[in-house]
């Protein structure tokens, strides 16, 4: 083995104290980044795979000036005949005033998002109908199911209560028709349609006067991967309708804007711990250097370079940073292993979306590797500094 | 040369225009009292240190000129260092500090091969894979005079190096350094304050206040000029 290399891996190892520090220091610069990582990137997720799944669906048809005239069933075959897809569905969006007699005593709510869906379409394409808590998912035409803060609103309604909705359709009539109350849902962590009131979408144009119209089209895929690629595919079959098309990634950009820089400033503070590190290292190897200025000396004396005693103190930040980021990278996996397999959720309620990033994780191992030899090079630099006859003076 | 440490009113002037010069295979002692200079002049001699006026050549060669990558290969190459204390570093095996001024140097070829005989010659061949901490003051001032001899240095330089020895290793330790200079040709200059250890030496060199004096005790005009 190179004599540099050796001595100091010896130096280093016999000084064990030291090592355990400057690696610990590595090792949790790179766990504080994992565990970031993990919850800030698993919620991001979360709340991207909650509005694909209840909402936008991978791919979110609409129209660029008004509603999607085009029928549901030519659409959704369109859809379904490519391999990648999953289902496609039509959603139609409104805004309600809900009236309901609960013990006698009227309960009025305003301004609730309500949702048209097609059931048989809408449990192939998203995953609404397994929040129902309580009771069925939209069964006909003539029931509602609630959002579980809705119900709650409305005086804890229940599965088989009725109710009267109000809609202004689109001549600006007030349309008000009577509903049985057919489930409730909630989703875990309230990504779902926990405030809105979901009804058969054919009610809902009925009410809308939107005869075969929707204001959207869900699309969900077998792969999401090809997200883009089926919705290049749709635009390019329907050059001349308005007709947007947005992947998840750009139609949840709005919610997601904020999100996303939160998690690039948890990010950045985990950087300044990894930083922080490093300075644990710079003052490690200090320590380290001062122990060794006889050594020092003496390697001098006998003819080493202050090229040589360089080396000798980088190999040292190597070999801290190789260990440090092999712990570190191990205790990281371990907690992200941890978390996908206890399906970790975000305040007790919102699952988290725990993923390997590969990616990710071999460019925090390799920065905290980089980090160490960095932090090593002021150290070693002094070491050079040394004169040995000063350094053999400390004998 | 001299040697000046210190700035104005504090200056020692640790070496006062000391000149001498020593032949290829001598053995030469240089001894004082504690705090006349001797190991100063040692690190001069070993370019260890550079004197503050004067110069110091080895092999022909003007030491002073040379740069700091170039004296490292000088010392590495031409001279060899026994220390009061052995110096070995406790990090490596007693075979790896003999073997570490030919690493150094770059020249591996039969190191270890000549580290070896060197380890016998000093009767250490079955402490090769000790570390140097599991040994005796005295092996390990063998083990260090291996160490100063694996490159086959021109010149050999020793500071004390029975000064931290009982007297009956001091007595083998010095019986083995002048058996390995005469055995390898090498000029060996060593400082002592303890002149009753070397008898029958080629030469000594005697260090008062700074100055040096050929032989064991200046004469007063010596001492006067």
């Amino acid at each position: 083995m190179e004599y540099r290399l050796r001595l100091a891996k010896r130096m280093l190892f016999n000084k064990k104290g030291s090592l355990i520090g400057a690696v610990l220091a590595v090792t949790i610069g790179i766990l504080v980044i994992h565990v970031n990582f993990v919850i800030f990137q698993g919620l991001f997720d979360a709340i991207v795979r909650d509005i694909s799944n209840y909402r936008n669906g991978d791919i979110l048809i609409t129209d660029e000036a008004d509603y999607i005239d085009k029928s549901d069933l030519a659409l959704a075959n369109w859809f379904e005949r490519i391999p990648y897809v999953q289902g496609a569905t039509p959603r139609l969006s409104s805004t309600a005033e809900i009236n309901m007699t609960k013990n006698g005593k009227l309960i009025e709510e305003t301004r609730i998002p309500v949702v048209g869906v097609d059931p048989d379409r809408d449990v192939r394409t998203s995953t609404v109908h397994e929040t129902v808590a309580e009771g069925t998912y939209v069964i006909n035409r003539n029931s509602v199911v609630l959002g579980s803060n809705v119900a709650r609103d409305l005086g804890d309604a229940q599965v088989g209560d009725n109710l009267k909705l109000l809609i202004t359709d689109r001549w600006g009539e007030d349309q008000v028709r009577n509903f049985r109350v057919a489930g409730i849902v909630q989703s875990p962590g309230g990504q779902g349609l926990d405030y809105s009131v979901v009804m058969h979408i054919d009610s809902l144009r009925d009410m809308m006067s939107r005869e075969g119209e929707s204001s959207s089209f869900m699309v969900k895929l077998n792969d999401p991967t090809k997200a883009y690629e089926v919705k290049e595919f749709f635009l390019r079959a329907f050059p001349n309708d308005d007709f947007l098309a947005e992947t998840i990634e750009e139609s949840a950009e709005e919610q997601l804007a904020g999100f996303r820089s939160g998690i690039a400033m948890i990010n950045m503070i985990g950087y300044f711990g990894m930083m922080s590190s490093a300075f644990a290292i710079v003052t490690i190897q200090m320590m380290l250097v001062n122990g060794k200025t006889r050594e020092i000396g003496v390697m001098r004396s006998i003819g080493a370079k202050r090229k040589d005693i360089l080396i000798i103190f980088l190999f040292q930040g190597m070999i801290i940073g190789a260990i440090g980021a092999g712990v570190g990278t191990a205790a990281g996996l371990g907690y992200t292993f941890y978390a996908k397999e206890t399906k970790m959720s975000f305040n007790n309620s919102l699952p988290l979306e725990v993923s390997y990033d590969w990616a990710k994780i071999t460019q925090t191992a390799l920065t905290s590797f980089t980090l160490a030899i960095i932090a090593s090079l002021y150290p070693s630099y002094r070491a050079t500094k040394l004169l040995p006859v000063e350094a053999m003076r400390t004998v | 040369m001299t040697k000046i440490f210190g700035e104005g009113p504090n200056q020692v002037k640790a070496l006062d225009d000391v000149s001498f010069s020593v032949e290829k295979g001598e053995f030469v002692i240089v001894v004082g009292s504690s705090g006349s200079g001797k190991s100063t002049l040692l690190n001069m001699i070993g370019l260890l240190d550079r004197p503050t006026k004067g110069k110091v050549f080895i092999d022909g060669i003007d030491t002073t000129k040379l740069n700091d990558g170039k004296i490292s290969a000088f010392r590495n190459k031409k001279l060899g260092f026994i220390f009061q204390f052995s110096n070995l570093l406790n990090d490596l095996t007693v075979l790896e500090n003999v073997l570490l001024p030919r690493q150094i140097g770059g020249t591996n070829g039969s190191a270890k091969k000549d580290a070896l005989e060197l380890l016998q010659a000093v009767g250490l061949e079955d402490q090769i894979n000790k570390r140097t901490n599991k040994i005796s003051g005295g092996q390990a001032q063998r083990a260090a005079i291996a160490r100063g001899l694996v490159n086959r240095p021109s010149i050999v330089l020793a500071d004390e190096p029975t000064g931290n020895l009982d007297s009956v290793t001091s007595m083998k330790i010095v019986q083995l350094m002048k058996t390995m200079a005469k055995k390898l040709n090498q000029t060996f200059i060593v400082v002592t304050h303890d002149r009753k250890d070397f008898s029958d030496v080629d030469r000594i060199i005697t260090i008062i206040d700074g100055r040096a004096f050929e032989g064991e005790q200046p004469t007063e005009l010596e001492m006067v000029a």
